[in-house]
């Protein structure tokens, strides 16, 4: 909390007050509390104190508790609404110790109480579709003003677009929710590593001039090869249950397709036991039920792991959303020609490509992931031998 | 008079006392029956003096009567079945059901009302007098009372003016020897009621009450002389009801039986009736005829009356106020192709003098307003012109010439009472209150009261606690009455103008310390209208309502804050009744704050008015909520620095505007 509304003294000035008395009341996160002296002395409340229903910041000076014959403060300055002013510290007797909001109230998150507003006021915020407890009264009442709430307006319509609502569609309503509890609910972090796929593009165009039925894309072939890295490294498909990990008996490889709507992923199945062939006639037979709307909740489910790919609109290296409960995965940038420098210190024009991996960080730690994706790396750079081995 | 015409005179006589007895006997059993859901006050006993007199009277003739006035009403000529009607609380009735049976009215045949209260009805006769002999009629006036009300000061007040102005009235007094149950010997310093009329120089005849040609006889010669400028003639009518003081109420806690049946021998009617017989005037059998036929009007009368319908309860608000006229020359129509400085004083002795010049039946009353032209000049120059009839010096008896003016509003003058200080009219106030504001609406519509009430209001000069009163929240709290209370010459005399042609009383009250500024006039005739707020300066942040002189401190406190940047509305009422708040609400609706600056008191005042209507129909538009800044609520002190203290300053409304708009 940073703020709350005063409601009223529960003494008066010149009352002597104890340690541990309650002293006045303060609403905040909608209760009101007693707040207790936690000082003793005469209490003094300076004319500009709060009235019933100002709302005070941590911190600000109400009134002060002063000792035997002590004099007041001279000019205890008003208290404002929004900031305690320094010079109110400043002049506190020596001896005096200032009534305030106790900061023990900031721990408690964050305010929602709106002050009281004019009926004007409250007319204004509803035609601008202005959440009174988003605005600050500026006025010596405490009350929110029509001025207050049109303030608050431009400023909402200089910082921002004029906003139009378009109402969301249940399927995105659901990714959003995923998406959300994926990043609320594990620890993700993402690397990016470089490799050569020059070797891809080459056996690429190899199946395509020999007309392969169907011709893999290079989604097909990162995924083949995927699914040995993983076997290979079976804790990047590791889930974190708390207590302990489980793994996949088979290793099942979502893949992300764009539709018209929205975002679909479904799933190979067992990858591993399927040829290159296989995984590109699947993915093909896939992506069209995906676009034409009929996939079956069968097909999108049980995923390990997912890749998602980019790379056709010539993105390089981005922050991939973890498939919760997956726990991994893969970004696939775009391949392109780029000048390279061998070791021999000649420069040849090579294709290129960039990995993004995102892992949960409580099931894998940065080194095994990182290991991952290095024999990847590496596999995908000689990737006949790891496509065609089997 | 032939005899056969005597004789047809005498029978007339006859009849009428038996319908007034037959009607009030029939009523009285109605009472009993639960008939009349109000007061019953019979004249039975008395019929010979309301008989007497009226037998010689006009239905141009006005006569006012009391709570007791069944009689005066069918004397004068009113219908038995309107009469019963009434008391029945039927739209048929003599004033619509408004009325019952202490209100009666019928201006048609000169019934021009009863009242309620003791005493006006002296006061109101005398009005009328002073109207028929300012419009040159040969009418009188006629006031029946009891012998309680001459211990009241209306009558000696009212006897005192018809005396010196000669004026053509009646003064009836039916000593019945009880006011209620307070016999007169016992509250009367000298017992002769006729002798009071003596000590004001009038005509004073004492009549044998139940001897109704007696009292014909005496009231011929006392109209008579009237009509021929012989000035009042104060009758006293020895007489006795004979039923209790109002149906339902005992009647031997005062009196004996023994008295009564000794009153009940010496009943008008019987005695009448033998004379006529003794006389040979007429037949037994004839008489016997009369007063089957008068026996049978009662009846179908009752019958009638019974069958009327009740009045609608959506008419129970019509006629509080006479309907609206319309002027051709309103204020906006108004070019004015030479504006004038006039001060304000100027500005409404202009109107005053444009209006007596076009309507003869405009009179003035007041303290010093003939020759010398009024304590503040506001009739200065108008006695030359005019003369004593229209420039009336009054003696000192605010409630008697209020009165008076009411009787004359009543019978078709306009009379302008100019009581210098609003605070001395208080002695009046229920002439105001009672009377004049009501008589419209108790009239059912059928009497205007065209009577102006001008005064100065407001603190200031040191005047002190009777001579600064701001009372114009009080009479706004009065349905029937208009108040009006300008701030600026041209407002002043555009109202007065408007004050002057209206069918309602008006209180017309200028502010002391407003009376020598000046200000823009057009030379041509404009009227403004009642009820239509002026915007003296248009502004956005806050909106002030001010009156009178608060209109000028807030234009000055209007310049000090532009330099703040505050944008003031200010809005001049003009009138407090009616009360325009539509301009005001929209005035608010624009700014959305609302501060009321009234000289007068705050507590139940004008500004807690607005406020609540403000707060009514403007409720979502307020910003902050309504203020006032009042006077203080206390007498007005002398000493300047206490003064002053009591008094909203300019820097206090400074003040009061500033906290408003940081709020
Ligand atoms: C100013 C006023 N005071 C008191 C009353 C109450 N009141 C009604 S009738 C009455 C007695 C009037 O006596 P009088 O004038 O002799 O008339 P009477 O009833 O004898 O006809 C009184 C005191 C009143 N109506 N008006
Ligand atoms: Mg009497």
């Amino acid at each position: 909390m940073e703020e709350g509304t005063f409601l009223e003294w529960l003494k008066q000035s010149g009352d002597s007050i104890k340690e541990g008395e309650p002293l006045f009341t303060l609403e905040s996160d909608k209760a009101a509390q007693e707040v207790e002296s936690t000082d003793s002395g005469i209490l003094h409340i300076p004319d500009n104190g709060p009235r019933a229903g100002t709302v005070v910041k941590v911190g600000a000076v109400l009134g002060y508790l002063l000792a035997e014959g002590e004099a007041p403060p001279v000019e205890a300055g008003e208290v404002k609404p929004e900031t305690a002013p320094a010079n109110v510290r400043d002049e506190v007797p020596q001896n005096s110790v200032a009534v305030g909001v106790p900061a023990r109230f900031s721990s408690e998150g964050a305010a929602t109480i709106s002050a009281p507003a004019s009926p004007r006021a409250r007319r204004a915020a509803l035609a601008g579709g202005i959440d009174l407890s988003a605005v600050t009264p500026t006025g010596s009442s405490g009350r929110i003003r029509e001025r207050d709430v049109l303030a608050a307006q431009m400023e909402r319509d200089r910082s921002g677009v004029k906003w139009v609502d378009v109402p969301t569609s249940a399927t995105r309503r659901l990714i959003a929710e995923r998406l959300e509890r994926s990043v609320s609910q594990t620890v993700p972090v993402t690397i990016t590593g470089r490799c050569d796929a020059t070797g891809l593009v080459c056996l690429r165009n190899q199946l395509k001039a020999v007309e392969a039925v169907p011709v893999p894309s290079f989604n097909d072939m990162i995924i083949k090869i995927t699914a040995g890295a993983l076997h290979a490294h079976p804790k990047i498909t590791g889930r974190w249950a708390g207590s302990s990990i489980q793994f996949p008996e088979a290793v099942h490889i979502g893949f992300t397709v764009e539709t018209e709507e929205d975002l679909v992923v479904p799933v190979l199945r067992d990858v591993a036991s399927l040829r290159l062939s296989d995984v590109a006639r699947r993915s093909k037979e896939l992506i069209e039920s995906a676009r034409s709307r009929r996939i079956s909740s069968s097909e999108i489910r049980d995923g390990c792991f997912t890749v998602t790919s980019l790379g056709s609109f010539g993105v390089d290296a981005f922050t991939p959303v973890i498939q919760f409960p997956e726990t991994a995965i893969l970004g696939v940038g775009a391949i392109s020609r780029e000048a390279v420098s061998l070791p021999d210190g000649s420069i040849v024009s090579r294709e290129q490509l960039t990995l993004s991996l995102t892992f949960d960080h409580r099931a894998i730690d940065g080194a095994t992931a990182a290991r991952f994706l290095q024999t990847l790396r590496k596999r995908l750079e000689s990737p006949t031998v790891w496509l065609f081995n089997d | 008079m032939s005899s056969s015409n005597e004789t047809a005179f005498r029978l007339g006589l006859y009849r009428t006392m038996l319908v007034i007895r037959v009607v009030e006997e029939r009523l009285a059993k109605s009472h009993q029956r639960g008939m009349i859901p109000g007061a019953c006050h019979t004249y039975v006993g008395q019929e010979a003096v309301a008989t007497g007199v009226c037998a010689h009277l006009r239905d141009k003739d006005a006569i006012f009567s009391t709570h007791r006035g069944h009689g005066h009403a069918l004397a004068k000529g009113m219908h038995p079945r309107e009469l019963m009607a009434e008391l029945y609380g039927r739209e048929t009735g003599c004033s619509r059901g408004r009325g019952g049976s202490m209100h009666l009215f019928a201006p048609e045949i000169g019934m021009l009302g009863t009242s309620g209260i003791v005493g006006p009805c002296i006061l109101q006769a005398t009005g009328a007098g002073y109207s028929f002999k300012l419009m040159k009629q040969d009418h009188v006036g006629v006031a029946f009372f009891g012998d309680g009300a001459v211990n009241n000061g209306a009558f000696h007040e009212g006897l005192n003016m018809a005396s010196i102005w000669k004026l053509p009235v009646l003064f009836v007094c039916e000593n019945n020897q009880f006011a209620t149950e307070v016999p007169f010997e016992s509250v009367a310093g000298n017992p002769s009621i006729a002798a009071r009329g003596a000590a004001y120089g009038m005509h004073s005849v004492v009549v044998d009450g139940n001897d109704v040609v007696a009292v014909a006889a005496a009231a011929e010669e006392a109209a008579g002389r009237a009509r021929s400028g012989g000035g009042p003639t104060l009758l006293e009518c020895k007489t006795y009801r004979t039923r209790p003081h109002s149906e339902g109420m005992g009647d031997f806690t005062y009196r004996t039986r023994e008295d009564v049946e000794h009153w009940k021998a010496l009943c008008p009617i019987k005695r009448f009736r033998e004379q006529l017989l003794s006389e040979g005037s007429a037949s037994a059998s004839e008489l016997d005829a009369v007063e089957k036929e008068v026996i049978d009007l009662t009846e179908a009368a009752h019958q009638f009356a019974e069958a009327s319908p009740y009045p609608s309860p959506d008419s129970a608000t019509r006629h509080v106020y006479a309907p609206a006229r319309a002027s051709a020359l309103r204020e906006g129509s108004v070019q004015s192709t030479k504006p004038r400085e006039l001060t304000f004083m100027k500005a409404t002795l202009e109107a005053l003098s444009e209006e007596m010049a076009r309507q003869p039946e405009i009179f003035v009353l007041g303290e010093g307003i003939g020759v010398r032209g009024g304590n503040f000049a506001t009739t200065s120059g108008l006695f030359a012109k005019y003369g004593p009839e229209r420039l009336r010096d009054t003696p000192i008896c605010e409630r008697g010439f209020v009165g008076l003016a009411c009787g004359a509003a009543m019978s078709g003058t306009r009379p302008v009472v100019d009581f210098m200080f609003a605070d001395f009219v208080l002695d009046a106030a229920g002439e105001i209150i009672n009377q004049i504001a009501k008589i419209q609406y108790m009239s059912s519509g059928r009497l205007e009261m065209p009577v102006l009430l001008r005064g100065c209001i407001g603190i200031g000069h040191a005047a002190a606690t009777h001579h600064s009163g701001s009372y114009y929240s009080m009479y706004a709290n009065f349905p029937g009455l208009r108040v009006v209370v300008p701030s600026n010459p041209r407002d002043a005399k555009g109202l007065l103008k408007t004050a002057l042609t209206c069918g309602d009383p008006v209180l017309f009250l200028e502010h002391r310390e407003l009376m020598g500024t000046k200000g823009d006039v057009p030379e041509e005739e404009y009227y403004i209208g009642f009820g239509e707020a002026s915007v003296v300066r248009e502004g956005t942040h806050v909106t002030v309502v001010a009156l009178a002189l608060m209109v000028h401190k807030t234009l000055a406190a209007i310049e000090l804050l532009k330099a703040e940047g505050i944008s003031v509305e200010l809005i001049d009422p003009r009138t407090v009744a009616p009360l325009d708040s539509e301009t005001i609400l929209k005035s608010v609706a624009k700014t959305g704050r609302l501060l009321i600056v009234d000289e007068a008191f705050g507590p139940f005042g004008v500004g807690a008015e607005i406020a609540a209507r403000i707060a009514d129909s403007g409720f979502d538009e307020l910003d902050a909520p309504i203020r006032r800044l009042n006077g203080k609520p206390s007498p007005t002190p002398y000493s300047p620095p206490l003064e002053a203290a009591v008094v909203p300053s300019i820097e206090m409304i400074v003040g009061a505007i500033r906290d408003l708009c940081a709020e």
